[in-house]
């Protein structure tokens, strides 16, 4: 029998969902744990005695100058070293969510792993303003990530509340990402395919792109919040007889069957890191 | 030597800011705005400043920056608006402590943004298109002439004054009161009696501590005060509510006497809601109002029992229509769309950043808010019962700052929002208002609550209105207090001592902590990034001592300040306004009172009347709004704002879950009518009360496991707002006397009158009723979206049909009318407990209130929400103008599956079966024949315009 994997969740200024995510990883077979930054700083708590690290959303330090920075700054300072060690074992995984995402560009983890540069952004929506919506996002198929095992093709309905997820890169970076399928995850309009309109690409990100992984396939980013998504109860229309049974039709609001659609892809890494 | 850096975003289209700046101008001379950030850095070279450019400040992918030169070539002008000194800058903590990460110390500073205009316009045309399209708010910012040289601010401390007091006449004292300490005659004089017999004069200090004690916004003289009313003696409102209350205890914890209201919950828990208003700063800075009020109901829910954390937020607002002309503007006021858009940003840009779910709201227009808007902003927490009553501080225990430093902002917020507003309110209170740090609040509130969570903290208070004084004074009561301003952290030097104490800078708690565990709370506070500074003692003298170093600058006992405030006694009278022509809301000046309306004559103008009533601000789609605030953080919503197909249905209450993996809920509504406490105050009152309630049970709500908490948002109070708050205050006694829950919270705000010269300006009078209460089970919840097409239609409840005063169809009709609708509250428990037995059974599938627009506007919600039509009819009627549209509260529409289960359902209640869900997407209405069949998208288009408009 596997032993729970151990999973820190970060905690810094200004994060928040960090118990949604505590909870889904609890739920999905590891034992999370809320790690303050301070606490990694000061070696109180050791990055590598964990095998799963989660980067929440919220607003880490305001969002000050952009979304994310800030604690990208602190965590390339303090711990580029340590993520670097974490990123080389094989078997660990990163998930960093809406801000965390955010973090992880900014640090240069995603997509191409180089800690300290920057390969592409997430920037202000289109739309000038945060929103708050929940929105379409399709599996890509033959994605590098180790974490959609089961669930490539499949359309998913994720909450999301951001102001900065804007996904952009520079065409040849673009066309790296795409040719080494780095790509996770794209928002797609009713008939399932990637769509650039507002609302159901809510940021008006490049190519579609909802979330990417690295060349391990280990670490995450998305802006979508799947920890949002771990009960039934969380969706707006779980009452509804749709989101009951089983999709027949990506144009219906949510088939997702009585099963909450951000669940298994905390089972998955959960499942990955066990392997 | 100051480091100037300006970033740019490469591509032009993605300069938000810039194109929308620019389609505002609409001017064929300007070819393109741009916007740049400047940072200044103060203390370092230029080599540094580019590494701190590059690691930090701008990122190549999107963005170009420079260094110590302008950005754009000649042919732009340029202007750059910067915060005033002194106000805080949010961001300039997080660039100081990112730079320190990056091994640069910076000595200061600053962030602020540079608009280019492009064209051929000269400077003062610049100057008055960034003042027209308000670029900037000049009590907070301005427009950068010369840069600065230093950011460092200096200044040097004041002294303590001693005021002249025990010698001067009653127009001196007057003088002194008048734009400071907002106290009339008998109280200044009381204050010159204490004096006299303490054989001194007060200090600054003192008297700024009392003025704040017993500001109407602390001590609410009126709801204590002896009533007299229309000749007859009645007891104060405040005992009247709290009596009645008292009377239903089953779930009461704490009532009236903590920052919040609590109640019993499951398993050993408590939940408490509080809400409050943030009238007075909204109206004269809007962004910073409305952040700052959210603060602080946030603040106020830490600050209940020994600290709940907050898990819902909600926002009320009533203003003046968006479209009000110019020329209706009084002066000194800010226009309506300018207000709304800023005071939702504010309530965005706080709440989504502390991570509390915004999830309940709504948004009132009426003109006689043109002059004072009324934005109210409630908070909910959880928290183990243990820890749910209110803290008493003990003798030696410490008195600890937590959060923020102080600064000069915030000065006077207490006495000015007392105050009726006039034309110079803007200018003389400008230091009244300050920018909230929605950061620095949550890791105040990651600090607290752990400390919580391991029972360090003996009693909690916040510093809102009144500051130090006002918390550490109310938290000294019972046992003295001694401290030391000169311990307090501050944003920078040179405020005096008086303005340390009375200063409301935001983000700010004190704590009662046994010396035991001191040192504990600070590592904690240092763990989570808050400063926290010991400031003082709990002593036992049973006086407020406050000290600068050595200095002693204010020595009052607690008597005397806590209990010296004399009773007011007020008369209340009901004047000929009542009979007087009133106005319908879309009207400046004379209204129509009128019989009332010739009902549509054909299918064309059934459906434009239709189609206004739903795009009237108050039935109008609000989606655009919620959007804007994360009312999915925490995950814990079981039941959104808007659901349905389209996800466009609203919801009339929310559901929560407050911990992930148990079954039992919060729901939390609210109602407000205040058009119909124009017309009559009693049964306005009793319309906001049911219609709170109303949406409770929409969703499945158990009234009998609710509490309420009322806030009264009143014209000043004379003679006649009086007599019209003494209605209101009678009507909420009887709705808990009926329904048999108590109000456990409340607050109110009596200052909403605009005076210059002639011009009176009273907003109509707002009750704001909001409830809260405890479901077992969160799954037998229901949304308002219709489930299936063919169920049946049902209204529950009657109609009080000839009441049409104060509804939206009426005024758009310019009417007001003489009758506003009354509710029977035993037959509206028997309905209220009827449905909660239909929604736990599973049998009623959609259920939405009646409220502004009717019924046919609750069935159009309810279509909406399930992407199909319905199809109703109707007996042949006279006025079926008046069944569609009547807005009388405590009745519903109901969906369920078939005529025979309705029928068995609501055995023994008002029930009409009116109409079938239907796969076509029309609303369709017949009686003998068809009177209108309306395309459910053209409607929905009138439905979400306004708003979009606003918010696209």
């Amino acid at each position: 029998m596997n032993k729970k994997p151990k999973a820190l969740i970060l905690k810094a200024d200004g994060i928040n969902r960090e118990e949604e995510m505590v909870f889904a990883f609890n739920i999905a077979g590891a034992d999370a744990k809320l790690v303050h930054i301070n606490d990694l700083r000061s070696k109180n708590e050791k990055l590598g005695e964990f095998q799963i690290l989660g980067i929440p959303g919220g607003f880490a330090y305001g969002d000050d100058v952009v979304a994310g920075k800030v604690l990208a700054v602190e965590m390339i300072s303090y711990l580029g070293e340590e993520l670097r060690k974490f990123v080389e074992r094989s078997n660990t995984a990163i998930i960093g969510v809406c801000n965390g995402f955010q973090v992880l560009i900014r640090t240069g983890l995603v997509p191409f792993g180089n800690v300290g540069n920057m390969d592409a952004t997430l920037t202000n929506n289109d739309s000038g303003h945060f929103e708050c919506r929940w929105i379409r996002v399709k599996v890509e198929k033959g994605s590098k990530s180790n974490f959609l095992t089961g669930m490539e093709n499949e359309i998913i309905w994720y909450p999301v509340a951001h102001g900065e997820g804007k996904f952009f890169a520079r065409p040849n970076v673009l066309s790296q990402i795409e040719k080494d399928n780095l790509v996770a995850f794209r928002y797609v309009d009713e008939k399932g395919l990637p769509t650039q309109k507002y609302p159901d690409n809510p940021n008006g990100s490049i190519n579609a792109i909802v979330g990417i992984s690295d060349e391990t396939g280990r670490v995450l980013g998305l802006m979508p919040h799947p920890e949002c998504f771990v009960r039934i109860e969380q969706h707006p229309n779980w009452r509804r007889e749709a989101v009951k049974k089983p999709a027949r039709h990506a144009s219906q609001l949510a088939g997702v069957a009585g099963r909450p659609q951000g669940l298994p892809l905390f089972e998955n890494i959960v499942d990955f890191v066990n392997q | 030597m100051i480091q100037t850096i300006r970033v740019i975003q490469k591509n032009e289209e993605e300069d938000l800011r810039g194109s929308s700046i620019f389609e505002g101008v609409r001017s064929n001379r300007i070819s393109k705005v741009r916007t740049v950030k400047v940072y200044r850095l103060e203390g370092i070279d230029k080599i540094r400043a580019k590494i701190l450019t590059e690691k930090l400040l701008s990122e190549s992918i999107d963005q170009i920056y420079t260094i110590n030169k302008p950005i754009f070539n000649k042919k732009s002008k340029v202007a750059e608006i910067s915060y005033k000194p002194g106000v805080m800058n949010p961001e300039v903590a997080s660039i100081l402590k990112s730079a320190k990460d990056l091994g640069v110390k910076l000595q200061a500073c600053d962030s602020s943004w540079e608009y280019g205009f492009f064209g051929s316009l000269d400077k003062e045309e610049i100057s008055s298109i960034v003042e027209s399209l308000r670029l900037y708010n000049p009590l907070i910012e301005y427009i950068v002439g010369k840069p600065p040289k230093t950011l460092l601010t200096r200044g040097r401390v004041g002294p303590t004054v001693k005021v002249r007091l025990r010698d001067v006449g009653d127009e001196q004292l007057m003088v002194l009161s008048k734009d400071k300490l907002f106290l009339n005659l008998e109280e200044m004089k009381v204050i010159q009696n204490y004096f006299r017999k303490i054989k001194r004069d007060p200090t600054d200090a003192e008297l700024e501590t009392l003025a704040q004690t017993w500001s109407e916004h602390c001590a609410h003289k009126t709801f204590k005060a002896k009533l007299i009313v229309d000749g007859k003696v009645k007891k104060p409102l405040i005992e009247r509510i709290k009596k009645e209350a008292w009377k239903h205890p089953k779930n009461i914890v704490s009532a009236f006497v903590d920052n919040s209201g609590v109640m019993k919950f499951f398993d050993g828990f408590s939940i408490c809601g509080k809400v409050e208003t943030h009238n007075s700063p909204s109206a004269i800075e809007p962004y910073g109002g409305a952040m700052t009020g959210s603060g602080g109901v946030f603040r106020d829910v830490l600050g209940t029992g020994q600290g709940a954390k907050a898990i819902a937020s909600t926002d009320i607002f009533c203003f003046a229509d968006p479209s009000l002309l110019k020329k209706d503007l009084p002066p000194g006021c800010l226009p309506p769309d300018y207000l709304l858009k800023r005071v939702v940003a504010g309530v965005r840009d706080y709440g989504n950043r502390v991570g509390i779910p915004t999830n309940n709201g709504s948004v009132h227009f009426h003109n006689d808010f043109r002059a004072k808007p009324t934005v109210i902003v409630g908070a909910y927490g959880i928290f183990p019962t243990r820890l749910a009553k209110k803290g008493q501080p003990r003798t030696g225990d410490l008195v600890i700052a937590v959060g923020s430093r102080t600064g000069r902002d915030g000065i006077h917020g207490a006495t000015f929002s007392s105050a009726e507003m006039t034309e110079r309110t803007i200018s003389v209170n400008s230091s009244a208002v300050q920018i909230g740090n929605a950061i620095e609040e949550k890791r105040t509130f990651d600090a607290i609550l752990e400390a919580r969570n391991l029972g360090l903290i003996r009693a909690i208070q916040d510093c809102g209105a009144g500051g130090f004084s006002s918390a550490i004074g109310e938290m000294g009561e019972k046992t003295g207090v001694r401290v030391d301003l000169l311990v307090a952290p501050l944003k920078y030097h040179g405020l005096s001592p008086w303005e340390i104490w009375v200063s409301e800078s935001q983000e700010r708690m004190i704590l009662a902590v046994a010396k035991k565990n001191v040192k504990k709370i600070l590592e904690i506070c240092k763990k989570f990034n808050a400063e926290a500074s010991v400031l003082g003692k709990f002593t036992n003298t049973k006086k407020l001592e406050v000290y600068y170093g050595e200095k002693l600058v204010a020595d009052l006992s607690m008597e005397f300040l806590h209990h010296g405030l004399p009773q007011r006694k007020m008369t209340a009278h009901n004047s000929s306004l009542h009979d007087s022509p009133l106005l319908a809301s879309s009207h400046i000046g004379r209204g129509i009172k009128g019989e009332g309306p010739e009902a549509p004559k054909n299918h064309r103008d059934w459906i434009n009347v239709f189609k206004k009533v739903l795009s009237h601000g108050n039935v109008a789609s609000k989606e655009p709004i919620v959007r804007l605030y994360d009312h999915s953080v925490q995950g814990t919503n079981d039941l959104q704002p808007y659901s349905g197909e389209k996800l466009d249905g609203p919801n009339d209450a929310v559901v929560l879950r407050p911990f992930l993996n148990k079954k039992y809920g919060v729901v939390i509504s609210h109602g407000l009518n205040s058009v119909l406490n124009n017309i009559d105050p009693y049964w306005g009152s009793i319309w906001a009360g049911i219609e709170a309630l109303s949406n409770y049970v929409s969703v499945g709500g158990n009234i009998e496991e609710a509490s309420l908490i009322n806030n009264y948002i009143w014209p000043f109070p004379n003679e006649e707002s009086l007599w019209s708050l003494d209605k209101s205050v009678d009507a909420v006694v009887d709705l808990m006397k009926g329904i048999g829950i108590p109000v456990v919270s409340g607050k109110d705000s009596l200052s909403s009158t605009y005076r210059k010269g002639d011009v009176v300006i009273k907003i109509p009078p707002v009750l704001c009723i909001s409830v809260f209460g405890k479901i077992p089970d969160a799954t037998k919840t229901i949304t308002s979206d219709f489930k299936k097409t063919g169920s049946v239609i049902c209204l529950v409840g009657s109609l009080d049909i000839d009441s049409m005063g104060g509804s939206v169809y009426f005024d758009i009709k310019s009417l007001l009318g003489a009758k506003v609708p009354k509710v029977d509250l035993k037959e509206f428990k028997k309905i209220a407990k009827t449905i909660y037995r239909g929604i736990q059974n599973g049998e009623i599938l959609s259920a939405h209130d009646i409220s502004e627009g009717g019924p046919i506007s609750a069935i159009f919600d309810m279509c909406v929400g399930g992407d199909m039509g319905a199809n109703l009819k109707l007996p042949n009627s006279k006025r079926l103008d008046y069944f569609l549209f009547n807005e009388t509260t405590g009745t519903f529409i109901v969906e369920v599956e078939n005529e025979e289960l309705a029928k068995k359902l609501f055995q023994g209640v008002p029930l009409k079966i009116i109409g079938k869900t239907q796969k076509e997407k029309r609303i369709e209405v017949r009686n003998s024949q068809k009177v209108f069949s309306a395309d459910l998208y053209e409607l929905k288009r009138a439905w979400k315009a306004p708003m979009q408009r606003l918010f696209a």
